[in-house]
């Protein structure tokens, strides 16, 4: 009850200034000069990127430098929650160990994940690898692709995903070559006489080199994730045991 | 009728700014400042989106629907700003990247000092610097 009084003040207020607004606004019904510019030349025009999909044109072409920026935010907020976590060899072969025997999820859960695991990783490829037709891309894949390690720790454990092969170091390797991949193709075009990160249209695909920026994308995004979650799932008394804080 | 929605929507989403800040500032609890900061940096992304939405009918995604000069004309005329939402495809995913970072701050203070309390962190922080001179 008490709550309910701010919250009506501030619907009344929201309504009574919408009321007062809506006879002096102009509800948008143009695109800005800049967006046209780039809905008219992502494919015909001088200017051309050679990709239907504006959005990924401008992502990876017209302002490529840009998200090699945004990845590499990404690669230091990653960076620095493993270095908040950081373990030596020898607690790092303590932390893979199961020390005691928890109680298991049901079969129905364990089953339903399974099924579900599949088809995140499925949907989550397509995402990302029609990224340069469709909605999607790199970003988006790879957020969905980190969802299904994150459900398998939830359902199972973690050391199930370790038995399996998909540890923290295999996860980095993976961020890495997604990393590097990235890098390579962003110089590319200056061997054939082009700008950084130009796409390349004389690919073999519609798509020029867009794809595999998005592929790589969905690599490093993907596992940079499952790396993080990987280190989360560590239970607090083996962690506190290495900290060497409290019982 | 159709401008009415409009601002009720834009202000809407101002409000929850203002909400979060207030929740980013005052609440004691770490979490919760955290929990604010994400829907804080989620209405700014919304807020952003809007930015390059077209009110009118038919509106369309920015994607050549075919690959004609004939299909670019009414392509131009329907389609909504592809800017807006190239900055929020990364913004969304490198959000999520710092919150990581953030939580896993938190989690790791939480086992060094054992509270999520500002108030009584900084007081167990006092102590610590006491102890070591």
């Amino acid at each position: 009850m008490k709550k309910l009084i701010p919250i009506t003040i501030i619907i009344l207020i929201i309504f009574g200034l919408a009321y007062v607004m809506s006879g002096k606004i102009e509800p948008q019904e143009n695109v800005r000069a800049l967006g046209k510019f780039y809905l008219e030349n992502s494919y015909f025009g001088d200017y051309s990127a050679k990709s239907p999909e504006v959005v990924t044109a401008i992502l990876w072409d017209y302002r490529g430098v840009d998200t090699l920026f945004e990845t590499s935010v990404f690669f230091l907020a990653i960076i620095g929650s493993l270095t908040l976590f950081r373990l030596n060899k020898k607690q790092e072969k303590e932390a893979k160990e199961r020390i005691e025997k928890v109680e298991e999820l049901t079969l129905v859960i364990k089953t339903v994940t399974k099924v579900i695991v599949a088809m995140i990783l499925a949907v989550s490829a397509s995402i990302a690898l029609h990224g340069h037709l469709t909605p999607g891309g790199g970003f988006q894949g790879g957020s969905a692709l980190a969802v299904a390690p994150l459900l398998i720790i939830a359902a199972y454990s973690k050391y199930a995903l370790e038995k399996q092969g998909l540890d923290k170091t295999r996860a980095l390797i993976l961020r890495s070559i997604g990393l590097i991949g990235i890098a390579l193709i962003a110089l590319l075009p200056l061997t054939k006489g082009g700008f950084i990160m130009q796409n390349q249209p004389i690919f073999p695909w519609l798509g020029g080199s867009l794809i595999f920026y998005n592929f790589f994308e969905y690599l490093a995004v993907g596992a940079g994730f499952t790396a993080v979650f990987l280190l989360l799932a560590i239970p607090e008394k083996v962690f506190k045991k290495i900290l060497g804080v409290g019982e | 009728m159709i401008a009415f929605i409009w601002s009720v929507i834009i202000l809407t989403l101002i409000a929850t700014i203002m909400i979060s800040l207030y929740g980013i500032s005052r609440r004691p609890n770490l979490v919760k400042k955290l929990i604010a900061l994400t829907i804080f940096g989620d209405t700014a992304n919304l807020l952003v989106v809007l930015l390059g939405y077209r009110l009118i009918y038919p509106v369309a995604p920015p994607i050549l629907p075919s690959l004609s000069k004939e299909a670019l004309q009414t392509f131009v005329k329907t389609a909504v700003d592809p800017l807006p939402q190239a900055l929020v495809i990364t913004a969304v995913v490198i959000g999520m990247a710092v919150n990581v970072l953030i939580a896993f701050a938190i989690v790791q203070i939480h086992r060094l000092y054992g509270t999520v309390d500002t108030r009584e962190l900084s007081k167990k922080l006092i102590q610590v610097e006491g102890g070591e001179q």
